[in-house]
């Protein structure tokens, strides 16, 4: 009961996380108007927060709600672009792996396992160093590119543990005495058994890559400036955490409330599919 | 629950740091107290302490501790003082200098100092590889020959006695004498040059307040008093220590926590911090430099070849824009040259910044629909930031700017050719606070060569070429000041420049830090600070 209740509260936030990234835009200044007549003390500090900046400025006199709520549009995309690639990749290894067995199942699994123990931050900033010499580097596809490398392995290796059991299960085994095509039996039989996996998968998947899309702009393999994005907004602030706290307090906030609020959502799911009623 | 409270204690204290003034104060000596040790860091390395090469700022400031020169800058000026010498005279015709040296002069290890060792570092200048001085004694008769290695030694020095030198001068240079204040042209013996070999750079044989106790390369640096030193006003600190290659973070949170006793320019975090703590505000000590930066323009070339255009686009450059974006660290400039430095007119102040009036002149000028410029900077955080700035200003006077950045060394080798980019990032650091190391390269028309200009405005101008050249000569300072104030009136009226700003140096002292404040030259120069500490030598808490 409690992990709904939980499941509930991450909803709703996610909801007005995604509600604030479709709208929000709409309503908020230019994220990348500087202002340096009015958006800096005469001394070129930050503003703090105030009626008319509602988060306060930085140090180019931006307004930093109407950054982070383009960031909130561009994390939120960069993530479910990622998850989707991911999952898709994920997916396909991990049912032919679960499915097939065999030697299939071994070279599928022990690429998985390759890219597991590679270190993801170390692939991510190889990869991204490699694509920012090509005509992408300008583009968000690097940056989503990357991190569905890194985050497939583990679907693929979720998937594929479901996947095994179900092919073993009383009814794959009929269907396959009764003749029915291996293509047959994953589309109308497995498949429809791995939902319940598949979306925790996509779920637990989407908070990861939350998480570390906000250490690549952190580390300024992001998305290319001047597009704000959480990371990076906390990567530029980070120095004036005494002087204006507001541009680390910001971005640091929405990255754990959009996190906790996927793995919320995630612990309901799981609770839900683990424990039928 | 608990674990509730304590994340709420924590956020609390995380909201509401402690009072952050300084930790420890002056201990209230009335009269400068000589001892303890002054602890400073570098971000960079030190590249060298032999005299004739060392011309970085982190190397300056050991070297400038270690060596004397016949003359010296007042502390806090840029007012020239006898120092090895205990005076100096010119010829009637302004081509011959004469300096007597003090009495009873000797180096760190007791041996005696002679007029003939500064001979000597000359023509180490002039005839050592990687000296980047030996062009600045061209004005010495005979320098150019051996510059050039047809003469073994310079015919223009004479020392007639241990304690006489004489210098014999191509034409009259009143801008000469702060050639002599530059440590390079410290007294070195030449046994000690011989001696040393290779390892000079690591074995200074000092002759001012401090010497060199210990170098752990790229890690620390530690002078001690020279106890041969005679002047008791110089050297009263008893050791320096210099850790070298700490960023500015780091430099200011060890300053904080008490680990260093001064730091420079802070990060522009730390120092918008540091400036908004009034109980730190005494201790922030700033100075402009011998610099001053912009944009410059080829005049030879459209449309920069129209006055118009240019003034225009000093009325559209917003410096309140800039003292922003450097964190109060810029001095608008109207010229090249800083505040302190003789020659600079402080009643002319910078092009106010007047969007209708730039506009108006680029349309007298034949652009009334405003224009297309390219304009070419330096990799560098703050010049991007001020490319980026000036985007903005000029937008509102209709120039659309196209901004370019390359790296440091492109933008050296292509501004000083003719068909170069017109329009560029521009900065100019003087090597001595005298107008001439302003002008003389940058505007006068001896300056315009073919391929490597340092007038890359290729601004010819005979009226100014005759101002510089008579005011070179010119013996009385305030007569030279004021053809310098004529050569300013030019400049600014005619704009080879978009003149923007002068950085100041900032430091940030402990309060026992005392009688110290950046020196407008030498920058860090801690010979005549001291250390105001208790009776036992510590530090004495608030």
């Amino acid at each position: 009961m409690a992990a709904d209740r939980a499941a509930v509260v991450g909803l709703a936030l996610f909801a007005a996380l995604v509600a604030i990234a479709v709208v929000g835009p709409l309503l908020t200044a230019d994220p990348l108007a500087r202002d340096l007549d009015h958006g800096l003390t005469a001394r070129g500090a930050p503003l703090g927060p105030s009626a008319g900046a509602l988060l306060g400025t930085d140090p180019l006199g931006r307004d930093v709600w109407a950054r982070l709520v383009a960031g909130a549009g561009t994390s939120l995309s960069i993530a479910a672009g990622a998850t989707t690639l991911a999952l898709v990749l994920g997916l396909a290894v991990g049912v032919v792996a679960g499915y097939r067995g065999g030697w299939v199942d071994g070279v599928l699994m022990r690429t998985v396992d390759l890219t597991l123990a590679f270190p993801a931050l170390l692939l991510a900033i190889l990869v991204a160093a490699v694509l920012r010499e090509t005509s992408l580097a300008t583009s968000r596809a690097p940056v989503v590119l990357v991190l569905a490398l890194v985050s497939w392995g583990l679907i693929a290796r979720m998937i594929r543990a479901k996947a095994m059991s179900v092919a073993r299960s009383p009814h794959v085994l009929a269907a396959r005495a009764l003749g029915a095509s291996p293509r047959r039996i994953v589309m109308r039989h497995v498949l429809p058994q791995l939902v319940g996996v598949i979306t925790i998968a996509a779920v637990a998947t989407f908070a990861q890559v939350l998480l570390n899309e906000s250490a690549l702009s952190f580390l300024g393999l992001g998305p290319p400036p001047p597009a704000p994005t959480w990371g990076r907004m906390l990567y530029e602030g980070r120095a004036y955490y005494r002087s204006a706290p507001h541009l680390v307090i910001a971005p640091g906030l929405a990255i754990v409330v959009a996190v906790a609020a996927v793995h919320l959502i995630a612990q309901g799911l799981r609770s839900s599919v683990e424990e039928p009623r | 629950m608990m674990r509730v409270w304590m994340v709420v204690a924590v956020l609390a204290f995380a909201c509401d740091p402690p009072d952050r003034g300084p930790r420890w104060r002056a201990a209230g000596n009335a009269s400068p107290q000589p001892g303890g040790t002054l602890h400073l860091a570098t971000k960079d390395t030190v590249k060298t302490l032999d005299p004739s090469i060392a011309y970085d700022e982190h190397s300056f400031l050991p070297v400038h501790a270690m060596f004397d020169t016949l003359v010296d800058y007042a502390p806090g000026s840029t007012e020239l003082v006898p120092r090895l010498a205990e005076r100096w005279e010119a010829s009637s015709d302004g081509r011959t200098l004469r300096f007597w040296l003090r009495p009873g002069l000797v180096y760190a290890d007791g041996t005696p100092i002679v007029a003939h060792d500064i001979i000597t570092s000359l023509e180490r200048a002039l005839t050592t590889a990687d000296s980047p001085f030996g062009p600045m004694l061209v004005e010495l008769e005979g320098a150019q020959a051996v510059l050039d290695g047809k003469a073994a030694h310079l015919a223009g020095a004479l020392a007639p006695s241990e304690r006489e030198l004489v210098l014999h001068l191509v034409r009259p240079n009143a801008a000469f004498l702060h050639v002599l204040a530059m440590p390079f042209t410290t007294p070195q013996r030449a046994e000690h040059v011989r001696a040393a070999g290779e390892d000079l750079r690591r074995r200074p044989l000092a002759s001012g307040p401090y010497q060199l106790a210990a170098w752990d390369e790229g890690q620390a640096l530690v002078l001690v008093r020279n106890p041969h030193h005679a002047d008791p006003a110089r050297g009263r600190i008893e050791r320096i220590e210099l850790r070298e290659q700490l960023s500015r973070e780091t430099q200011f949170l060890m300053f904080e926590r008490g680990e260093l006793d001064a730091v420079e320019r802070p990060s522009h975090p730390d120092l918008l911090w540091v400036t908004s703590q009034p109980a730190w505000a005494p201790y922030v000590k700033t100075q402009p430099g011998l610099n001053v930066y912009g944009a410059r323009m080829n005049v030879r070339v459209r449309p920069f070849d129209d006055r118009r255009v240019r003034q225009a686009l000093n009325y559209g450059l917003d410096k309140d824009h800039t003292v922003k974006l450097l964190a109060g660290t810029a001095v608008p400039a109207h010229g090249m040259l800083p505040p302190g430095v003789a020659g600079r007119d402080d009643a002319l102040a910078a092009y106010p910044y007047d969007p209708d009036k730039a506009r108006a002149l680029l349309a007298e000028a034949g652009y009334p629909r405003g224009l297309d410029l390219d304009f070419v900077t330096i990799a560098d955080e703050e010049a991007e930031k001020l490319a980026a700035a000036m985007h903005g200003d000029f937008a509102a006077i209709g120039v659309r700017l196209h901004v370019s950045v390359v790296s440091f060394s492109t933008w050296v080798s292509v501004v000083g050719k003719p068909d170069g980019p017109p329009l560029s990032f521009a900065s100019w650091i003087a090597d001595a606070p005298d107008p001439a190391s302003f002008y003389d390269l940058r505007f006068h028309s001896r300056a315009i060569s073919g391929d490597s200009s340092t007038n890359d405005s290729f601004y010819a101008n005979p009226a100014l070429d005759g101002v510089l050249d008579a005011a070179r000569g010119e013996p009385d300072p305030a007569a030279r000041a004021a053809l310098y104030r004529r050569a300013e009136r030019i400049l600014y009226d005619d704009a080879p420049w978009i003149w923007n700003y002068h950085q100041a140096m900032v430091d940030v002292i402990q309060p026992y830090v005392r009688d110290y404040a950046p020196h407008p030259v030498w920058g860090r120069d801690y010979t005549g600070a001291w250390l105001d500490l208790d009776a036992h030598g510590e530090r004495v808490s608030w």
